[in-house]
């Protein structure tokens, strides 16, 4: 289980060590208000060797348990890393689907009780991209999520 | 219903509406939960070069019951 105080702590550990980060998927959604149940926590993460090193320190601040190798995969910037090594399971994505470059995303952020989070445009287009079962099933209710966002002057 | 939320399902629109009414904390607690995922919960660590590999991966190994396929429609 993810709990609100260890993502306060995700958060928290973030800014210390400086890391570029957003969270992405249904995560971000939430965050965004969008109501709906999740098992993964999505963090996109920019790709750069300084972010990857701030990043490995973060997540063994937090309790991952990362050997070496590992460390080294993450500072290297692999495309995809699945953590359930840690206190909570945690996705990180260097590239993903449907968003092209990190610093758009990050122009297009939004910042929510000091979370960082990707828009919800980049949130439906890189379901609408990775187009699985699963990101079939919430795309419809994340555009109407969308709608009701625009309503609310956000 | 305003105009401005019309497009929106109405179903849709109360859940939207209270929801906005909770605090972070409590949507987050609503929000997560945690099932055993067959063989994607059975590894510690994957790093993937590639989002197409692990797209591929996932093809190849996962239940097809978890979702994580690539839609036919």
């Amino acid at each position: 289980m993810f709990e609100y105080r260890q993502a306060e702590e995700v958060r928290d550990a973030f800014a210390r060590h400086s890391v570029r980060y957003l969270f992405l998927g249904k995560s971000g959604a939430i965050l965004l208000g969008f109501p709906d149940t999740t098992q993964d926590a999505d963090v996109y993460v920019e790709k750069s060797r300084q972010n990857g090193e701030a990043l490995v320190a973060a997540l063994v601040e937090l309790g991952f348990e990362l050997n070496t190798q590992q460390q080294a995969e993450i500072v290297a910037g692999k495309d995809f890393v699945q953590l359930k090594n840690g206190p909570f399971d945690l996705d990180l994505i260097f590239a993903p689907d449907g968003i092209e470059r990190f610093e758009d995303a990050w122009a297009r952020r939004v910042e929510v009780q000091g979370f960082m989070v990707c828009a919800i445009d980049d949130i439906i287009a890189s379901k609408a991209a990775a187009n699985r079962t699963k990101d079939r099933e919430s795309l419809s209710r994340l555009i109407s999520f969308r709608e009701y966002l625009k309503t609310q002057g956000s | 219903m305003s105009s401005k939320t019309a497009t929106i399902p109405a179903d849709l629109l109360a859940e939207f509406e209270a929801a906005a009414k909770r605090p972070l904390a409590q949507r987050w607690k609503y929000a997560f939960i945690k099932t055993y995922k067959p063989v994607m919960d059975d590894e510690k660590f994957r790093a993937f070069d590639s989002m197409a590999d692990y797209r591929r991966w996932c093809e190849e190994n996962l239940p097809r019951f978890l979702g994580y396929h690539r839609s036919e429609e």
